[in-house]
């Protein structure tokens, strides 16, 4: 199309959309990019999970792709030393906030969490940061899916889901700083809030905080 | 929660006109809650849940805020409340000894209210008279240049007063227990 | 007033201040600084008694409250203006001093120049606070009214050609107001020193009818106060600024964003808001121009974050105070998505000076890339403590020694912690940088929020980074990952090595985390926050590696590393002061009658040294925590 303009990402020349995010244009076209907290609809993104970093030409400091809009002739490098070394520490602190127990989690070989590990060689073990996995009640009150937030990343798609998707809005963000937390009015279970259980957070959840109940997944395979 | 009899029917009152004096938009969502919590001393989840509905937002949403911001707090706050700073000149000179001398004394911990609700205990940062570290705010008045030896001074003179309230008070608020713990 | 030309309106306004004003000069005045740190000395007990005396001698004189004058380190101050006398001001006041005032220079005409501590006006009998050592090197611009006029009273503030820069304004074009700011080039005094003018201009270029104008007062730095010094002593400056800035950006609405732990600044700006809006000097038709402009207060709820510019536009707009990535800034989409100018409270203070003056006169004070004063709330290990101004490129040995007149009690100094959590440590070896923007961040300080902690010997650096970084890990809104994880992982490392864990690898990782906190962070608090902790590694390394290798701390202060001893050969068996100073009954008398700690019980908090008299001094720390051989002990 000649509306679209054309960019190099990693040497390779690709054509996009004007006005995309320079994540979207980068994974559309096959070129992977860590990530967490992106949604490609949202207008203002989030921008939390750091990992996304990338180095445009002509910026001093590395970029997070996914508030970067794509401009005719930018030239994008994913890796580089700095860009590696952000990303890593990023990881590494994302999971010493994670129960590690991956093969007790039902997301276990479908987790974006393993997926980033393998694509930049990054290892599902702490070694520099002392594990800070805070103790959490399982909230397995709804009838088919369960949240264990000793699992979460604070990505913020189950918000998403539950806002913009689903338009019930039971659960949100509380408190502050290391505090910060996914749930509902008042802490209540989730069954016991205006949760309708439509289960798109689930869907959304691209780690095993809410996922579904064994018996469902039995019975629905 | 449990609310004591007669509890509902003050809230839910406050809470109307509070409502009742501003215009219903999320810009106003904050100065309300302020409003309240001016006028009851905390933010109770009924409170939490008829602004929400007022102004037509999720209640997830204000209890978000709620857990946010620092001036916020769910439970009824204790009879006194001891405010120490821990702004940079008071910590330099011993605010944090001040604190644990406070803790020792009312057996809490910073941000806790006592079993008896006779005290809460906070810690803040800088309450703008650092020439006087380290300071204490004790129930809105400022105390300078506080000691341990003044703690347990500060402390004496709330238990002689504070015990005559306790038996000027009818009920005693329960907790509310639930939500946050800052 | 329609027909009026602004300055005819105004000059009727000022006039008649003038009279309400002078109708009392004759009397003598009484006035007393009750900003909140008068109020904390006790200056309210000091008005009670002052109305009482006068009232019991039946004098004619009035009792005024002022704000802060900035020598709060001889609160409670009064200024006594009896015709006659040049205004002289008291410090220290209490009971006793009051009833000396009231009896001999009110009743009688004796000055008591024994307590005097300086005269306001230049005159033969008694120095000004000019004529002190420390006059040399201040320059008031914004804090010159502050603690002498009434802040509750715009008659005082008009009286003294307060608002007469925006009549004159009004007279002119708005892009008049925009060149002489851009001209002065006023740097923010919030933190990262932007020019306000470029700001400003940058929000006519975005355009559209309405644009915000945004007073950035909610002072979070947990060691600064000027911007509430400011607002409680002399609201009107900082109203009359926006209000100009208003007039040169074409803004209807402004806010004044105030942290709600300043109560008394809420309710002198409000009063100082109805008070303009009663003369038409706020609302539509300002002083009969074509020019309306509202001001509203918007109270913060606590939370440090929330200073950062759209977290601040997000909690106005009933949000957590979340930040956001930025572009777009708030020039283009602000606050209602609209362009915002948000300035500090001293940014717009210095805006009807300039008008006034001129750019040139702004210009001709400080250097040439930060023109102007520099004002600092000066606390921590210094004698005069308070709030300073001085001109931009004084040195900081010149600001702690000759106008905080140094260390108190023989201290030696070790540090200066300049620009609050986001600030840096600077050793003795860069006391001779001068106080600018880029001076400062060169040095890996930055100017910030103006909060100046001086620190001695018997402060410890590694100590004063975990306070620092305790604070900004509580204070974090907890959005991005290295904000809300890597400082806590920082935290969690400066608390071990307070407690003299950690190895050879424990401080490489820590300048590992702090630098990729400080580039992958999303907003300004947690790229700044690694700064305390950079610049002490940087210049106090040692004092790390002997909270590491030794288990010591060098200055005394890390509760793990240190306890406290009673010198046998130095305790007086005839003493009994620190059995009783101890809250925990630590403290025990030996069968020798000598006194000891039992360690086991002892909390460390410091009673028993504080308590022991100084012919004695028999109560040491010592560090690493370990007692003297027995025999030692035994005598
Ligand atoms: C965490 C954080 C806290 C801040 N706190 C304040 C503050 O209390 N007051 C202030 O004026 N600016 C504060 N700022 C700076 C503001 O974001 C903004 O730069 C400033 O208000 C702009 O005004 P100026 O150009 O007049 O300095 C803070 C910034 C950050 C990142
Ligand atoms: S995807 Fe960019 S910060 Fe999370």
């Amino acid at each position: 199309m000649s509306d679209q303009i054309t960019i190099t990402i990693d040497g390779r020349q690709i054509n996009v959309m004007p006005g995309l995010k320079l994540l979207w244009a980068a994974l559309d076209n096959g070129i992977y990019i860590p990530h967490l907290c992106a949604i490609r609809e949202e207008i203002r993104p989030n921008a939390s999970c750091r990992l996304c970093f990338v180095e445009i030409e002509g910026s001093k400091h590395p970029v997070t792709s996914c508030t970067k809009t794509v401009e005719e002739n930018m030239v994008v490098k994913t890796r580089s030393p700095r860009i590696d070394r952000l990303v890593k520490t990023a990881f590494e602190l994302i999971i010493s906030d994670h129960n590690l127990k991956c093969n007790e989690c039902p997301a276990n070989k479908n987790c974006v969490l393993q997926t980033i590990a393998k694509e930049r060689g990054l290892r599902l073990k702490q070694k520099r940061f002392k594990s800070i996995v805070r103790e959490f009640e399982l909230d397995d009150s709804p009838e088919v899916f369960a949240f264990d937030r000793s699992r979460c990343v604070l990505c913020g798609q189950c918000i998403w889901a539950d806002r913009v998707e689903a338009k019930v809005g039971a659960i949100g963000f509380t408190n502050r700083g290391i505090k910060r937390m996914v749930t509902t009015f008042k802490d209540l279970p989730l069954a016991d809030s205006i949760c309708t259980q439509c289960t798109l957070c689930v869907d959304a959840c691209p780690v095993g905080a809410l996922y579904y109940k064994k018996d469902r997944k039995e019975a629905g395979s | 929660m449990q609310l004591v009899e007669g509890e509902k029917e003050v809230i839910i009152a406050c809470v109307n006109e509070v409502l009742k004096e501003k215009e219903k938009t999320t810009e106003n969502l904050i100065p309300i809650l302020q409003n309240v919590q001016a006028r009851l001393g905390y933010l109770p989840s009924l409170a939490m849940e008829m602004i929400a509905a007022d102004l037509a937002v999720p209640a997830a949403d204000v209890f978000g805020l709620a857990t946010f911001y620092n001036q916020f707090r769910l439970s009824p706050p204790g009879k006194h409340q001891v405010k120490v700073c821990l702004g940079t000149a008071c910590y330099m000179v011993g605010g944090k000894i001040a604190l644990e001398s406070f803790e020792r004394r009312m057996e809490i911990r910073e941000g806790e209210t006592s079993v008896d609700r006779l005290y809460s205990l906070e810690r803040v940062a800088c309450v703008g008279c650092c020439t006087m570290a380290p300071v204490v705010v004790v129930d809105e008045v400022v105390e300078g240049k506080v000691t341990p030896t003044r703690v347990d001074g500060i402390m004496l003179a709330l238990q002689e007063n504070g015990d005559t309230k306790k038996s000027e008070m009818k009920t005693d608020l329960p907790d509310e227990g639930e939500g946050k713990n800052k | 007033m329609s027909n009026l030309t602004p300055l005819v309106s105004y000059e009727k306004l000022r006039s008649e201040a003038v009279l309400a004003t002078n109708a009392d000069a004759e009397k003598t005045r009484v006035l007393v600084g009750t900003a909140t740190c008068g109020v904390a000395a006790g200056a309210l007990q000091v008005k009670e008694d002052f109305i009482r005396e006068i009232g019991a001698k039946g004098l004619d004189a009035e009792v005024i409250e002022v704000g802060c004058m900035g020598h709060c380190y001889a609160e409670p101050l009064a200024v006594i203006a009896k015709p006659g006398f040049p205004p002289i001001c008291y410090g220290h006041l209490d009971n006793g001093l009051v009833h000396r005032l009231v009896e001999d220079f009110l009743a009688g005409d004796d000055p008591c120049y024994e307590y005097a501590m300086a005269a306001l006006e230049p005159n033969d009998v008694f120095p000004t606070f000019a004529e002190f050592p420390r006059g040399v090197y201040e320059q008031k611009l914004i804090l010159e009214q502050c603690g002498f006029i009434d802040a509750r009273n715009i008659d005082s503030y008009l009286a003294r050609d307060g608002y007469s820069a925006l009549a004159q304004a009004l007279e002119g074009e708005p892009q008049q107001v925009l060149a002489e700011i851009k001209q002065a080039n006023l740097r923010g005094r919030g933190g990262a020193g932007f020019p306000a003018g470029l700001k400003w201009e940058a929000c006519i270029k975005s355009g559209g009818e309405q644009i915000y104008v945004i007073c950035n007062a909610d002072e979070g730095d947990p060691g600064a106060f000027m911007d509430r010094s400011i607002l409680e002593s002399d609201p009107h400056l900082v109203l009359e600024g926006m209000i100009l800035c208003a007039y040169a950006v074409g803004s209807g609405k402004g806010f004044l964003y105030i942290r709600a732990e300043y109560p008394r600044a809420v309710t002198h700006v409000q009063e100082a808001i109805d008070q303009a809006r009663a003369k038409g000097l706020l609302g539509t038709k300002i002083l009969g121009s074509d020019f309306s402009f509202d001001l509203e207060i918007f109270q913060g709820s606590g939370a440090f974050v929330c200073g950062e510019a759209t977290a601040l536009v997000n909690s106005m707009e009933g949000k957590m105070g979340m930040p956001e990535s930025r572009p777009p800034r708030l020039a283009q989409k602000g606050y209602r998505g609209r362009p915002t100018v948000l300035n500090n409270v001293k940014t717009f203070a210095y805006v009807p000076l300039i008008i006034k003056n001129g750019a040139d006169w702004f210009k001709a004070i400080g250097t040439p890339d930060s023109p102007g004063t520099a004002v600092f709330s000066l606390v921590g290990k210094v004698v005069n403590t308070g709030l300073v101004e001085v001109p931009m490129g004084t040195t900081l040995r010149q600001l702690i020694f000759d106008v905080g007149d140094g260390l108190p009690n023989g201290r030696e100094f070790k540090a200066v912690q300049i620009g609050g959590p986001s600030g840096g440590c600077l050793p003795e070896t860069a006391l001779d940088v001068p106080i600018d923007f880029d001076s400062l961040q060169e040095a890996g300080a930055i100017m910030g929020s103006g909060g100046l902690v001086v620190m001695a010997q018997d402060d410890c650096m590694v100590a004063v980074a975990r306070y620092f970084l305790e604070f900004t890990q509580h204070e974090s809104c907890g959005k991005c990952t290295f904000c809300r994880l890597g400082t806590k992982q920082m935290l969690d490392i400066l608390t071990d090595i307070t407690q003299g864990k950690g190895d050879d690898q424990t401080l490489a990782l820590l300048e590992e985390l702090s630098e990729d906190v400080r580039d992958g962070s999303l907003c300004n608090l947690g790229r700044t926050a690694p700064n305390p902790v950079l610049t002490t590694l940087k210049y106090f390394r040692d004092e790390y590696e002997a909270h590491i290798k030794e288990g010591r701390c060098p200055a005394l202060v890390c509760h793990d590393l240190i306890l406290y001893y009673i010198l046998p050969r130095k305790c007086s068996k005839l003493c009994n002061v620190c059995v009783g100073s101890c809250p925990t009954e630590a403290i025990f008398t030996r069968e020798d009658g000598l006194k000891e700690i039992n360690q086991e019980k002892c909390v460390k908090c410091d009673n028993c040294l504080k308590a022991c008299p100084p012919e004695y001094t028999a109560v040491v720390k010592l560090s690493p925590p370990i007692l003297p051989p027995e025999k030692e002990r035994k005598n």
